[in-house]
C-alpha cells in the first residue's frame, strides 16, 4: 500500500480491482469486490494474484491508518494462503491491526466469500514499514470510507491482457512499466508485483494455480521491463514449491523474492 | 535471564549447530546434525527443528547486517521440500536480500550433505537502535563456530525435552512452559521454539481433522510479541484440506502474562516429504 494522493494518478490498479472499504470500528477495516469476469483466473475463482492485491489494499490501508499521525506505510512483505479457489462473490476482506511497532506496522487480513455464506477464501498477513512522507502523511476523514474512484466498467481486458505480460522462455513471464501500472508514487503497484509472481508460477508449472504466497518486497520498480523468472525447488502432495526472483531489468536489481505453492490437479 | 548466554544446558547447545560466517558480514553457513530426537514419527526433522536453525544462522547474520544497530525478527517463513534423514546434515546457507535504514531481510537455503534441495527459508527483522543489553556483533561474529560442548546432545525426543502438553488435540490447544533451556538471549522462549510449538499444535489439528499422518511442511512466522512468562498456549483454525493436505491458522499467547499474543502462524501440513 503506497497510496494516499487522489483521484486518477495511480490509482488505476485500484480502478480494475474495484475495492470499497469502510472502517467498522476504529482500525478495523472491510473491503467489498466482485467477482468480475476480468479477475478470474486457470481455477475459475478470482486469480490469486488479484486476491493478494486486494489483501495488500484493505491491509495497506489499516496499516496506513494505524501509523497516523507519525507517517504514512510502504508495503514489505505479504503472506498468504488461499483454501478456496472458486468464488460466487461479493467478496469480503476483512482487516485488523496485530502490531503497531515503532518502524513497522503488521495486519491480519481474510477474504471471505459472502456468496458462499462466508466461506474463507484465503488468510494473510502484511507487515508494512512506516515511512514520512516527503509532504507529510495523509489526511483522512474518520471513520474512513472509500467508494470506487470511477464508475464502473463493464469491459475490462482479462489480468494477462491488461498487464501486457508476455512469456520469456519456459519460466519467466516480463511486463513493462505502463503509466497505469504504477503507484501515486510512481512506482509498480505491489499488487502488481504480486501479479505477475503469480503469473510466473503459473508459466513455470503449465497452468498450475497459486495457493500459498509469501512475498518480500526488497526495492521499488521504476524503470521496467519488470520480469519474474521461476524455479521449481520441488514437488509436494499439494503442489510445486517455487521460488519467484523479480528484477527490474532496467534497473538491474533484484525488487522482490517469493516463495510461492502452485498446485497442479484439482 | 542468565549471565552467559546461552547456558551450558540450553537448546542451542543440543542440537549441536556449527557455524561459518563470511566476513563481509553478507553470507553465513551453518550445519546441523539430523538426530532421531528431532524427527517426526514419518522419519525426518521436523520444521520446527529446521525452524530453529534458521533462526539462529538468519538472526546472527541480519544482527552483522544491522550494527551498529539492533535488530528484532518480524517473520520467518519455511518451506520444505525434502526429507531430512537421521544421520544426514542439514546445511543452512544465509544471504542477506537487503539491509536496509529499516528492515533486513534475508533468505536461506537448507541442503543436505548430497547438495539434495531440503527447503528454504526467509527472515525479516526490524532495524533498532542499539541498547546496552544487547550482544556485541563482533562476539557474535567471533564466536566459536560451535555453541556444542563436548556433553551438548539431547537426551529425548525434542518435544518431551520442551515439555509439550496437549490439552485438546481437535482444537490445537497445547501448552508448553517457557525454561531456561529453551529461552533466547531476551529472556524469552526462542524464535525457533515459539515455530515448534506452532507447528505441534498445527500438526496435531490436522491430523485430528483430516485423519491423516500429515507433517508440517510451510511455517510462515509471524512474531508479535514475546513469550516470557508461560505456558505459551496455542489455539488452531484449521482453515482447509484436500487429498493429502491440509492448512492451519495457529495463535500463541503467553498465558502465564494475561494470554498475551505473541505469535500468528499459518502452517500447511503434507503427507510425508521424499
Amino acid at each position: 500500500m503506497n497510496s494516499h494522493e487522489r483521484p486518477e494518478a495511480g490509482h488505476h490498479v485500484g480502478r480494475y480491482m474495484g475495492v470499497t472499504m469502510r472502517e467498522v470500528e476504529e482500525l478495523h477495516l472491510v473491503g467489498h469486490a466482485a467477482v468480475a469476469p476480468h479477475l478470474r483466473g486457470p481455477a475459475g475463482g478470482v486469480r490469486t494474484g488479484a486476491l493478494l492485491t486486494m489483501l495488500d489494499n484493505v491491509g495497506g490501508l489499516t496499516g496506513g491508518l494505524a501509523a497516523l499521525p507519525d507517517g504514512w506505510v510502504v508495503s514489505t512483505n505479504l503472506a498468504a494462503r488461499v483454501v478456496a479457489l472458486s468464488h460466487v462473490g461479493p467478496l469480503r476482506i476483512d482487516s485488523g491491526l496485530l502490531r503497531r511497532g515503532r518502524n513497522n506496522v503488521v495486519t491480519s487480513v481474510q477474504i471471505r466469500d459472502e456468496g458462499t455464506r462466508g466461506a474463507l477464501v484465503a488468510s494473510g498477513v502484511l507487515t508494512s514499514a512506516i515511512l514520512v512522507p516527503e509532504n507529510g502523511p495523509p489526511q483522512w476523514s474518520r471513520p474512513l470510507v472509500l467508494e470506487p474512484l470511477f464508475d464502473a466498467t463493464p469491459d475490462l481486458p482479462p489480468i494477462p491482457e491488461w498487464l501486457g505480460v508476455r512469456p520469456v522462455g519456459d519460466r519467466s513471464v516480463e511486463i513493462d512499466l505502463a503509466a497505469e501500472l504504477r503507484n501515486p508514487w510512481g512506482i509498480l503497484h505491489g499488487g502488481v508485483v504480486a501479479t505477475l509472481v503469480d503469473l510466473a508460477a503459473e508459466h513455470a508449472t503449465g497452468g498450475g494455480w497459486t495457493t500459498d504466497v509469501v512475498l518480500h518486497f526488497l526495492a521499488p520498480n521504476r524503470v521496467g521491463p519488470v520480469r519474474a523468472s521461476a524455479r521449481v525447488l520441488g514437488r509436494r502432495t499439494d503442489g510445486h514449491v517455487l521460488r519467484v526472483e523479480v528484477r527490474d531489468e532496467g534497473a538491474a536489481r533484484t525488487t522482490a523474492l517469493a516463495i510461492v505453492t502452485c498446485a497442479t490437479s484439482a | 535471564m542468565t549471565a552467559v548466554y546461552p547456558p551450558d544446558h540450553h537448546l542451542l547447545r543440543d542440537l549441536r549447530f556449527s557455524f561459518d560466517h563470511d566476513a563481509d558480514a553478507r553470507r553465513s553457513r551453518a550445519w546441523m546434525p539430523v538426530v532421531p530426537e528431532l524427527c517426526t514419527d514419518l522419519g525426518h526433522a521436523r520444521a520446527g527443528a529446521l525452524a530453529t536453525l534458521v533462526d539462529v544462522i538468519g538472526g546472527g547474520l541480519a544482527a552483522s547486517a544491522a550494527a551498529p544497530g539492533w535488530i528484532a525478527t518480524a517473520d520467518l517463513t519455511l518451506h520444505l521440500v525434502g526429507a531430512a534423514r537421521p544421520g544426514s546434515v542439514v546445511e543452512a546457507r544465509a544471504e542477506v536480500l537487503r539491509a536496509g535504514r529499516t528492515t533486513v531481510v534475508i533468505e536461506v537455503a537448507l541442503v543436505d550433505e548430497h547438495e539434495r534441495n531440503i527447503g528454504t527459508a526467509t527472515m525479516s527483522f526490524s532495524v533498532l537502535p542499539r541498547r546496552e543489553t544487547n550482544p556485541e556483533v563482533d562476539r557474535v561474529r567471533d564466536s566459536p563456530s560451535t555453541m556444542a560442548t563436548a556433553s551438548s546432545r539431547l537426551d529425548r525426543p525434542l518435544l518431551d525435552e520442551l515439555g509439550v502438553r496437549v490439552r485438546d488435540a481437535a482444537r490445537g490447544v497445547i501448552d508448553v512452559p517457557v525454561t531456561d533451556w529453551s529461552r533466547n538471549s531476551m529472556g524469552a522462549m526462542q524464535g525457533g521454539v515459539v515455530a515448534t510449538v506452532a507447528e505441534v499444535a498445527a500438526e496435531t489439528a490436522l491430523r485430528a481433522a483430516t485423519n491423516e499422518q500429515l507433517v508440517v511442511a510451510d511455517l510462515q512466522v509471524t512474531y508479535l510479541g514475546f513469550g516470557r512468562v508461560g505456558p505459551v498456549r496455542t489455539a488452531v483454525d484449521v482453515l482447509g484440506s484436500g487429498a493429502g493436505h491440509g492448512s492451519a491458522r495457529v495463535e500463541l499467547v503467553d498465558a502465564g502474562a494475561e494470554s498475551r499474543q505473541m505469535t500468528v502462524v499459518h502452517a500447511v501440513a503434507t503427507r510425508a516429504l521424499t
